[in-house]
């Protein structure tokens, strides 16, 4: 095993890692909030679940920039790569964005969503405004994804 | 095709047919009555009435609450979704005939359900009464023994630890001191001393914070143990009694649904005449109705009542309320239009517009034709089995046209469940099939997919300005609505071609003609968005202006639609991952039941977290992206006199009754 290909796995853990945080941070934000307008009124129980739903993506995509690095890399079929230090250090910045990113927006989503339950606990019927807000902060998650798999899937092996 | 065009209704007609009449249009839901305003028509008072039907909704909507906690009906997955219990008129006449029986029953379960609580507290009192009996089981005189002839008695607590012993040393010499039970923390004593010195006791005893037993009943503790626990399982019995009481008036369930709806509709009925006016013999109703309805209405009352019936244009000053119709195709989205705002006053109804685009971003998306096949499967059997009702029902389709869509582009794309046909054939079949992909996969050309994703959304934004051109044509201010849409059609499509060539190789003639139109329309832009401006200056820095903002508005809205890919190709690599899992064994027969199981769970999932992400990120591309560019919205919603009920509906709605 190479330096690079440990680089290179680091990477990987990374974008599993900090974008995995801040889902699970983000998710319990909202579930804390949505919790107590349960205790009132469990009808409402689907749609909190919704939103806290929300920041869960920020892992998954995590998950997807981790996963392209151990399928480009080889890791996955057993032959890994011999990646150069370069090479390896390319993986490791490809995975910076959806790892930062999907940190940050994890729990900046999970705020969001949060302050969102209220408004399905007050007015049921505009839950859907809570959600298309707590969407906004997704964006830049989704756009940190796109680079980072953009560039993992054009970094030459 | 868009909002419904309204008109103002006034109808007059004979007082003694004011009921029949508001009872008529109650049942055809389609006017919405205002209230009279006119100063010199008198207004019914019907507070009274009203008070009395709320109240009685509110006793038999507490009854049914109170079954439903007791005797809970067996609900199951289909009666989600079964709607409302369909009823013929008369039968619902019939229903409503036993209203006193029903109510009579919806007593008796409030009665009962107050039985079980009053009950319960009871209950808890005594059981605390026995926990402080406990402590003096051992006693065989009960806790208000005073003594006899010639002794007298003392029962109560120290409140520390203290032997019989040297608390005898500190009374008078003929006390005898007995511990009952003690603790570390308490002390309880039985003291018996001779008349005598009784009073001396008692002072040694204040000092040492001593506190009498208080106990009114002369029974010793053991009896009284007994006795409360006697009284415990008699109102325990009670409680069962009043529970079998509820489970059998449980059998007015429905008819306590019958009643709360047919007081609701009594409730709207005597709501709806105290908007109308009245003079001594005659009423007069005014409201909003959709002009397609009119003369249906106006010949069904005129044909049975004295009445008349005019309908007017509403003017601008008139608050009118909004109701959409559209084509089966864009219907479904309503609901999406509903959930941002109505259109307002000058809005076109925004459904449309967005009908198609909002099928094929959702298809995109969500990108795999397995799951559109469950997706297209689960919605054509729930409309096709389940009574629904009309938004739910919109809701479904609106899905099952986006499942359609996400088999076309799954089948663009070559995924099916992920890679399963592949995963499948090269783990047990050891033969390699390849991409099932009717024009390319993602993975293998992520660059050419974003492009098609921007290029549809610079359609999506275009179609946006267009309908923005179209409506201010239509208000007259011809120039003005192109010098709005001409620059910015010219700046977005001039650099579509000058972006793609960032990626891949474009003609040079396109790329020019791109460059001329990109600068012509930069020309026109800054030479006439500043034009509402009086100055020289001000117009020139608010074409700059607004040069700044048409650049870094339209480049971030174009760039949004990146999600389109990314989401795309979260659904097909999660997916993959899944298939991945499923055949990591070596042996066969366990890969085989790891990956039936690892598919189920795994692709349920999936498919849950990516239909929600479909969902959100398709209405925020019309929100965001499409709406911003033409739409406001603000209206109010139609909100017609109708039967609204809760658990109930009309199976007739013949014309002709």
């Amino acid at each position: 095993m190479t330096n690079g290909l440990v680089l290179a796995l680091i990477g990987a853990a990374l974008a599993a890692l900090l974008a995995g945080i801040g889902s699970a941070k983000g998710v319990s934000l909202v579930g804390e909030a949505a919790s107590g307008v349960v205790s009132v009124d469990p009808s409402k129980f689907s749609k909190v679940l919704l939103l806290e739903l929300l920041p869960g993506t920020q892992g998954l995509y995590g998950l997807i920039a981790a996963m392209f690095i151990l399928i480009k890399t080889n890791v996955l079929s057993g032959n890994a790569a011999d990646l150069t230090v370069q090479q390896g250090l390319a993986f490791l910045a490809a995975s910076l964005p959806i790892a930062v990113v999907g940190l940050i927006s994890g729990i900046m989503q999970g705020r969001t969503a949060a302050a969102g339950v209220s408004i399905t606990a007050k007015k049921p019927d505009h839950n859907g405004k809570a959600i298309i807000m707590a969407a906004m902060v997704e964006t830049y998650a989704i756009l940190a994804l796109l680079i980072s798999v953009l560039m993992i899937l054009n970094i030459a092996v | 095709m868009a909002k419904l065009k309204m008109k103002k209704i006034e109808l007059i007609a004979m007082l003694t047919d004011s009921k029949k009449i508001i009872e008529l249009l109650q049942r055809r839901g389609v006017v919405e009555i205002s209230r009279n305003d006119d100063e010199e028509l008198e207004n019914t008072n019907v507070t009274a009435v009203v008070g009395e039907f709320d109240k009685f909704r509110n006793t038999a909507v507490q009854a049914l609450d109170i079954i439903d906690n007791y005797a809970p009906e067996k609900a199951s997955i289909t009666d989600m979704f079964s709607g409302k219990t369909e009823v013929e008129k008369h039968e619902f006449g019939r229903e409503a005939m036993q209203m006193e029986k029903v109510m009579s029953a919806a007593n008796e379960i409030i009665k009962n359900q107050r039985l079980i609580t009053d009950s319960a507290n009871s209950i808890s009192q005594l059981e605390i009464k026995c926990d402080m009996l406990q402590r003096w089981l051992p006693l065989d005189v009960p806790l208000n023994f005073k003594g006899t002839a010639t002794t007298s008695a003392y029962i109560g607590t120290l409140p520390y630890q203290i032997t019989a012993e040297s608390l005898e040393d500190q009374l008078p010499d003929n006390c005898s001191v007995e511990v009952v039970s003690g603790s570390k923390e308490q002390t309880n004593l039985f003291i018996l001393c001779s008349k005598s010195s009784y009073d001396e006791a008692g002072d040694v005893l204040r000092r040492l914070a001593f506190v009498s037993a208080s106990e009114p009943e002369s029974h010793t503790p053991l009896e009284l143990i007994s006795m409360y626990e006697q009284e415990i399982s008699d109102l325990e019995k009670g409680t069962d009694e009043a529970k079998e009481n509820i489970e059998k008036l449980a059998e007015n369930r429905k008819e306590l649904r019958f009643v709360i709806d047919y007081l609701q509709m009594r409730k709207e009925k005597y709501d709806a005449l105290s908007g109308l006016g009245f003079t001594e013999s005659t009423f007069v109703l005014t409201g909003y109705i959709p002009e397609k309805y009119c003369e249906q209405l106006r010949k069904e009352i005129e044909a049975k009542y004295t009445a008349s019936i005019t309908f007017t244009d509403p003017t601008d000053d008139d608050d009118v309320p909004v109701l959409l119709e559209n084509s089966s195709f864009s219907s479904p989205v309503e609901g999406i239009t509903k959930m941002y705002a109505l259109p307002g006053k000058g809005d076109v109804d925004p459904t449309p517009v967005m009908s198609f685009f909002y099928y094929l971003f959702f298809g995109m998306m969500l990108s795999d034709a397995g799951y559109g096949l469950l997706m297209l499967i689960g919605t054509t059997i729930a409309l096709k089995k389940f009574k629904l009702e009309t938004s739910m029902r919109k809701t479904l389709t609106m899905f099952r046209n986006c499942g359609i869509s996400t088999i076309f582009w799954g089948a663009l794309f070559g995924s099916w469940f992920g890679d399963i046909a592949q995963v499948v054939a090269r783990n047990f079949f050891d033969k390699e099939i390849g991409s099932l992909a009717l024009w390319f996969e993602p993975l293998t050309d992520p660059v050419k997919l974003l492009l098609v994703s921007f290029g549809l959304g610079i359609l999506h934004l275009l179609l946006g300005v267009a309908v923005s051109f179209k409506m201010t044509w239509d208000t007259g201010k011809k120039l003005d609505a192109i010098f709005d849409a001409l620059p910015i059609y010219l700046i977005v499509i001039g650099v579509a071609p000058i972006g793609a060539g960032m990626f891949i190789s474009v003609p040079s003639a396109l790329t020019n003609a791109g460059l001329y139109m990109l600068i012509a329309g930069v020309v026109i832009l800054v030479l006439t968005a500043g034009r509402t401006s009086k100055s020289v200056f001000g117009k020139f820095f608010g074409g700059l202006y607004a040069l700044y903002n048409t650049a870094t508005g339209y480049l971030g809205d174009i760039l949004s639609y990146s999600r389109l890919l990314a989401l795309g190709l979260a659904t097909g690599s999660i997916a993959s991952v899944i298939n991945l899992i499923g055949t990591m064994p070596e042996n066969k027969v366990f890969k085989l039941i790891l990956l039936i199981i690892v598919f189920v769970v795994g692709h349920t999932a999936n498919l849950a977290i990516n239909l929600l992400g479909a969902y959100v990120h398709t209405d925020r591309l019309q929100f965001v992206e499409l709406f911003s560019k033409f739409y406001t919205g603000g209206g109010r919603e139609f909100t017609p006199l109708t039967v609204n009920t809760k658990y109930i509906k009309f199976k007739e709605e013949n014309t002709n009754d």
